[in-house]
Formats: C-alpha cells, structure tokens, sequence
C-alpha cells in the first residue's frame, strides 16, 4: 500500500459521517483534491449503519460509563440478546440486518432531499414512506393491561372521522391547523407567545383540550418535554409536517433511505466522492494539527504520516480538539430487533399508494414535565431486517439510566399494543448520544461542522452548514451540489 | 404471475448492483466498455477511484438494469471496495489468465466478499484476455515460464480453464473466460449474473430482507414501497392536507 506521508491536498475531510460525506462530495466536483478519512474501518462515522456483528463491536467500543463518557458522543453501549422460546422466530444471520445509528425522518421539503436530486445522487438511493404517527398511552397510565395505540390523524377527514375528539374539539383542531399553514403570515396571533409553553398557547389561543395536545406536539418530533416546549419552536414544525403532505405522493410526507437511515446517503456521497477524484483511506485519523504556513495546515495522522493541506473540515469526534466543545445535546437511545413483525403500524396511507416502510410512535411521559419516548419504526421493507422482524428506534431526552427505564417501557408499550401479544423483543441495543459541538479554533482554514442534530425530523442546519463550508473553501456562492449528468450515468427512466 | 405477459405490457424492470473487483490492469473497464458500448481500446488508462455506468440487459421475462461500480484495481489504500459491495446484489471478480499473481488476487477479492457482502450476492468469477493465449492448446497452463517474460507479445497461459473452474464450482461462483478484446462471452457473463439474481432479492439484495416488495413484479408494477423523488411535479398537496 501506497503511503500518504508527504502529500498534499487542497481540502482533507476527516470523518464519513453525513456532513463530511456531502462535504467530500461537492468538493470534488468541485475540482478539489479531496482527502477522505475515517479513524473507523467502516464508512458513516456517526450515521453508520451496523450489521448485528458489527453492532456488538461498536457496542464494545462504546461501553465508557465513567468520567471519559461525559464529553464523548456515544457512551452506554449495551447489548440484551432475548432468550427465544422453543419454535420461536429466532435472529438472522448477521449481514441480515442494517441497523441504523441515524434512523432520522426526512420531510418533502428538506433542502437534502433537493441536493439529491440536484447532484443525481438520488438515482442510487431508494427512499421509503414514514406513513403514519401514532400516540401510545403515557406510560404510567398503563395499568399494566394493553395500552392503546392511536393514529394520529393526518388530515380533515381523519380528523373529522376520528372519534376521539368532541366536536367541538374538531373545530378547534381544523382552526389551528387553518392557522399553522400561514401562521408566519399571522405574527401578531403567536409571537407574543413564542417563548411560552406550547400547551398554554393551544389551550389560550384555541381552546383546544390537553387531549388533543400530545397528537400536535408529536408532529414536532422535538425531543422536549411538553411543557419545556415553546410556541416559537413547535409552530414551524408542525406547519412543516402539514406542508409536506402530498410533495411525493398522496397521505404522507416524509421518508427515509432504504437500508440503514442516513449511513445510505453518506455512503452514496462516498461512492460518487470517489468517482469524483476524491481519495478515501479508512483506518486512520488525524493525530495533531499545526499551521505549517499562512495558508496551510500541518496534519500529523495515526500512523505518524506527515502531510499537508489548505483547508482541513471535519466534525469534532474526528479531530483533535481545536476550540472549546460543548453538549448541546443529550439522549438515550435504542435499537430493538422486534417480532412478529408490527404491521399495524405501516398501514396504506392511500389508495393504490406506496407502502410505508416507517412510522413513528410517540409515547408521552406522565407528566408534562417529562420529556416523551419518540420511536421510529421500520419494517423490513426498509432493508434493515427480516421479513419476520421490525426495527424499534427509541429515542429519549433523558440521561442514561432513568433513560433506559423509559424507553423499555416504551417499547414494551408498542409491543404490547396490538391484540396478538405475542409481540417480542430478540434483541436490543441502549447507549447515550451527546451532541457535542465546537466552536471554530483560531485557524481560519480549519472547519468544524457540527454533527446531524439528534432530533429525529432531519432539520436543514446539516445542509446548510455543508453548503456554507464548501461556499468558504470553493469561494463560489452558487452551484452547490448541482452536478450535470456524466457519461453512462442515465437518469431514471 | 404470468409466464407469458400480453405483447403490449412492458416487461417489469428492477435495478441490480454490480461492482466490480480485481488486480490492476486485468480488463475490469474494458468488459464494462464491451458490455456498455460494444468497444474496445488497446490502450486503456487505469481506472482512478472508481467509475461508475449503467446498462440494461434484455431477459426474456425482464429487463435488468445494471448500476455498474467499476473500481480501481490499484487502489491505493485499500478502503474503496467496502462502499461499493455494501448492498450490491452482485460482484463481478476478474482475474488475467496470462497472470498467475490475478487468480490469488480475484481469491481475497471474493473471501472478502463472502465475509462481508450481502449474504445472498451473486459472484462471478472472470478469467479475461483469452484472446492473448487463443492460439495454445486449449486450457493447459505453460509451465515453468518465468512471470513477466515476453511482455509485449507471445503472452502464455498461467491459469488453465480447469484451475479457475475448480476454484469456482468450490465456492459456487459463476465462472467464464472471456476476452474484453474480441467481446467473447462477455455479454454471457453479464446475463448469467442476471439470470442468477433470485427474482425475490431483485429489490432487496440482503437474504430474507426486502423480498416481499416483489409481490407486483409479474404484473410489471414497480416496487411499491419506493417513493419517486421527482413525482413533486404532478402530485403537489393533495388529499392528506389538513386545510
Ligand atoms: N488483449 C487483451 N487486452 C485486454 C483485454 N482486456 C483489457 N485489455 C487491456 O489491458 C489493459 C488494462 O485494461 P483495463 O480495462 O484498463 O484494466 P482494469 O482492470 O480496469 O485496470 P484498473 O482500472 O487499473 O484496475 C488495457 O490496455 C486493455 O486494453 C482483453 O481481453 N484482451
Ligand atoms: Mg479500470
């Protein structure tokens, strides 16, 4: 194998988690000479999707519980195998699954999904449907008996069919949701309220009862507690859930990329980097960083390579510390391999439509003070699993332990929610996810991009901090992942 | 499912991965050139990164499109392969007859592949240039010739048919020799792998996974989980809008 040591490049990239990957990307489209890390031995860094073999091995390297787990992104790592009774549906092998770290819900109007299409990356990918949102009893209201599992309606007729809600409730409901589609256009009937509780402003402004409260609040997919919710923050993403309804097809509107959530995008990213001129090495990180002169930079990699470059980016996990870091975010989550598989929750949502491969399962907590159990469900139609099987990704804004408690009930909650209680847990993985972010060091041509947020509604921050970097190195201000096509390189017909 | 759709319905048509993989300078670029385009360049530069193309490939109860990851044989760092076989439903190894150290290649090419691909991926296995040897007695492998002698002309045989058969009925791979030159048997190679796509991995290559979303291929649907990106234009907010 060739060394690296004495080189030089215009641009190295250190990580292949998403927003390095889209970086890497249009840089070398870009007609820069790119260098592609990855300290890892697989692709996707923090987004990565993990086959069962490779889940236990990254459980192993993430097991940290002690001081070191406070300012690491992944720590808690552990992994429960269910015994299987006699006849039972039993694990695949392995390779059978693709377990997403990064199963994040995309809406219609996400600015991603137009760069897909923009750069023709979209021609490798397949993306699915997140069809329907279902709010599960609060937790400790369940006796311990089945819990109920409600769709929360999607549109006028389900509401007006819905039978949950009195009519008067109804009409309150169809006012707000007349509301959030222009709710900028109208700053004089909310803003005075963005900082307030979410809650209080339904209640306040529209009379609509705390019953209806927790369907609207699980359109944000926002991790937050209901009362810690804002006004401010909940109403654009509620209004960006209702106006992306319909973008790609009738009932839904959003989707998520076929095996294995946002590793396939970063990995596509790869793949076309590297048709793109771009070189990839895994199996190697940055060690130091040192200006070697005014306009470049000195890297010192693992192995003790030596190599130079004008412009370094990269996400905090993935180099040295350069300014100062700090969590912007904490969550525990899970990822249960579930059988039989949970049907009812990926039910058509039109006539003669695609069939939904994701949903999402909101379980309140008790109180309003605590934030909810959020799961994203796939089923196997997403690649992720067997067809015997779904996937279980739970998500909560709580620290570990108490975390842990949480999203097992949670997820014990949508097993049991279906009248053949059969429904059961062979496998899962819990482990906490900080969100730690860098403020830029003093070296101006070293670019810290801050990771994909952990909120499971993909925001554009991600897009918008890729393009601006590449704006930065390329100084161009247009044309940001707007590829023409290549030779041999069709569209779809 | 029909056997025989009424002349007028288009056949159904599903996507199928290919990467290909192999020493440097054994001809991967050129089979894809002969398959993709019907030619050949003498002087073919080696491929860098990776390439990629698109082909389809006319069966008669299908159309497989072939998503073609070409990649580069001197890969400099080793780190390129697992992004291109990661859910490719086939790989497509190649190796040089007229050089022994290919065949030990194409082998780690297609352990690695077995331990870590797709378990259901479809392998075959391609012994190319047999233009260079077509002139020798049919399979045998001159022995006891140094490596490296006679570059330029009077190429010799170093893997006989028999060799790379063996090898490949012992790990159940497609086998072919082929010359990218002349275009012998790589339109079969290609149709092999096609024909050995089990028709219920055709949109989901990982064992088991995905395989029912096949149930409208017959009727020449497509996949019906997939969302088509494009289809804002006629769709825009329909039913399903809250106001
Ligand atoms: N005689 C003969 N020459 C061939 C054949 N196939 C390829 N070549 C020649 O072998 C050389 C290498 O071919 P490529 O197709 O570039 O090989 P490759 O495997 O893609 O090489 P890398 O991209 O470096 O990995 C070129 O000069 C080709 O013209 C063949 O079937 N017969
Ligand atoms: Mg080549």
């Amino acid at each position: 194998m060739e060394t690296l040591d004495g080189t030089e490049w215009d641009v190295v990239i250190a990580g292949t988690g998403l927003p390095q990957s889209l970086l890497a990307l249009s840089l070398s489209r870009s007609g820069k000479s790119v260098l592609h890390l990855d300290r890892n031995d697989y692709y996707g860094g923090n987004e990565a999707a993990l086959s069962l073999s490779e889940a236990r091995d990254w459980a192993t390297k993430h097991a940290a519980t002690g001081e070191e787990a406070h300012n690491t992104t992944f720590s808690h790592a552990t992994i429960q195998e269910n015994a299987v009774e006699e006849g039972g549906i039993k694990l695949s092998q392995p390779r059978a699954y693709s377990l997403a770290l990064a199963p994040h819900v995309i809406h219609a109007q996400s600015k991603l999904l137009a760069a897909l299409v923009s750069s023709r990356m979209h021609n490798q990918l397949e993306f699915q449907a997140v069809g329907s949102w279902f709010l599960a009893e609060p937790l400790s209201e369940n006796d311990g008996s089945r819990s109920h599992i409600t769709r929360v309606p999607s549109g006028r007729e389900d509401i007006f069919r819905d039978n949950t809600f009195d009519l008067r409730a109804k009409r309150s409901l169809m006012k707000f949701l007349r509301f959030v589609q222009n709710y900028e256009e109208q700053p004089q009937a909310w803003q005075s309220d963005a900082e307030r509780p979410f809650p209080d402003f339904l209640q306040q402004k529209f009379g609509l009862p705390p019953s209806s409260h927790g369907a609207l609040l699980s359109l944000t997919l926002l991790p937050s507690a209901a009362n810690s919710t804002s006004t401010g923050s909940a109403l654009p993403l509620i209004a960006r859930h209702l106006r992306s309804i319909g973008v790609f097809g009738p009932g839904f509107g959003a989707v998520l990329p076929k095996w294995g959530g946002l590793a396939e995008i970063a990995q596509v990213a790869c793949r076309a980097g590297a048709v793109g001129g771009g070189v990839y090495v895994l199996k190697k990180g940055i060690d130091s960083i040192s200006s070697a002169s005014e306009d470049h930079i000195k890297l010192v990699l693992s192995d003790g390579e030596k190599i130079t470059t004008r412009w370094l980016a990269g996400c905090s996990d993935d180099l040295p510390p350069i300014g100062t870091r700090e969590i912007t975010g904490r969550m525990t989550r899970s990822i249960s391999i579930v059988t039989p598989p949970l049907v009812q929750l990926f039910p058509p949502t039109s006539e003669g439509g695609v069939t939904p491969a994701g949903a999402v399962v909101i379980v309140p907590s008790s109180t309003a003070d605590e934030p909810p159990v959020q799961i994203v469900a796939h089923s196997h139609e997403s690649g992720e699993c067997p067809s015997t099987q779904s996937v279980l990704y739970g998500s909560v804004a709580l620290p570990y332990e108490q975390g842990k408690t949480h999203l097992a009930a949670a997820v014990e909650a949508v097993l049991q929610g279906y009248e053949e209680s059969s429904h059961h847990s062979l496998w899962s993985l819990c482990y906490h996810q900080n969100n730690v972010r860098e403020e830029r060091g003093p070296s101006t041509n070293t670019i810290v991009l801050a990771h994909a947020p952990l909120e499971l509604g993909l925001s554009d921050s991600t897009f918008d901090e890729v393009k601006l970097a590449w704006q930065q190195i390329t100084g161009e201000t247009e044309g940001f992942m707007v590829f023409e096509a290549r030779e041999g390189m069709e569209d779809d017909d | 499912m029909s056997d025989s759709p009424a002349p007028s319905a288009p056949k159904p048509s599903s996507s199928v991965k290919l990467v290909l993989l192999g020493e440097a300078a054994v001809g991967k670029s050129s089979l894809v050139l002969r398959f993709v385009n019907d030619a050949f360049e003498p002087n073919k530069e080696p491929t860098i990164g990776a390439a990629f193309l698109t082909q389809k490939c006319n069966l008669p109860n299908r159309t497989i499109k072939f998503e073609i990851w070409d990649t580069a044989g001197q890969e400099r760092f080793a780190s390129l392969a697992p992004m291109y076989y990661r859910n490719a439903q086939s790989a497509l190894v190649v190796y040089d007859i007229t050089k022994a150290s290919s065949l030990v290649k194409a082998k780690h090419w297609i352990a690695e592949l077995q331990r870590q691909a797709s378990p259901g991926i479809v392998i075959a296995l391609v012994g190319n240039k047999l233009d260079l040897v077509e002139d020798e007695e049919e399979g045998e492998a001159q022995e006891g010739e140094g490596e490296g002698e006679g570059e330029e002309d009077g190429k010799v045989r170093r893997v006989s048919t028999k060799e790379g058969k063996d090898y490949a009925d012992e790990e159940n791979l497609l086998f072919f020799e082929t010359s990218a030159k002349s275009g012998h048997n790589v339109n079969e190679v290609f149709t092999a792998i096609a024909n050995a796509i089990p028709e219920t991995s055709l949109k989901g290559p990982r064992g088991g996974a995905g395989g029912a979303t096949q149930a409208a291929l017959g009727s020449g649907a497509q996949d019906n989980s997939r969302v088509n990106l494009n289809a804002n234009a006629d769709a825009g907010p329909k039913e399903g809008c809250a106001c």
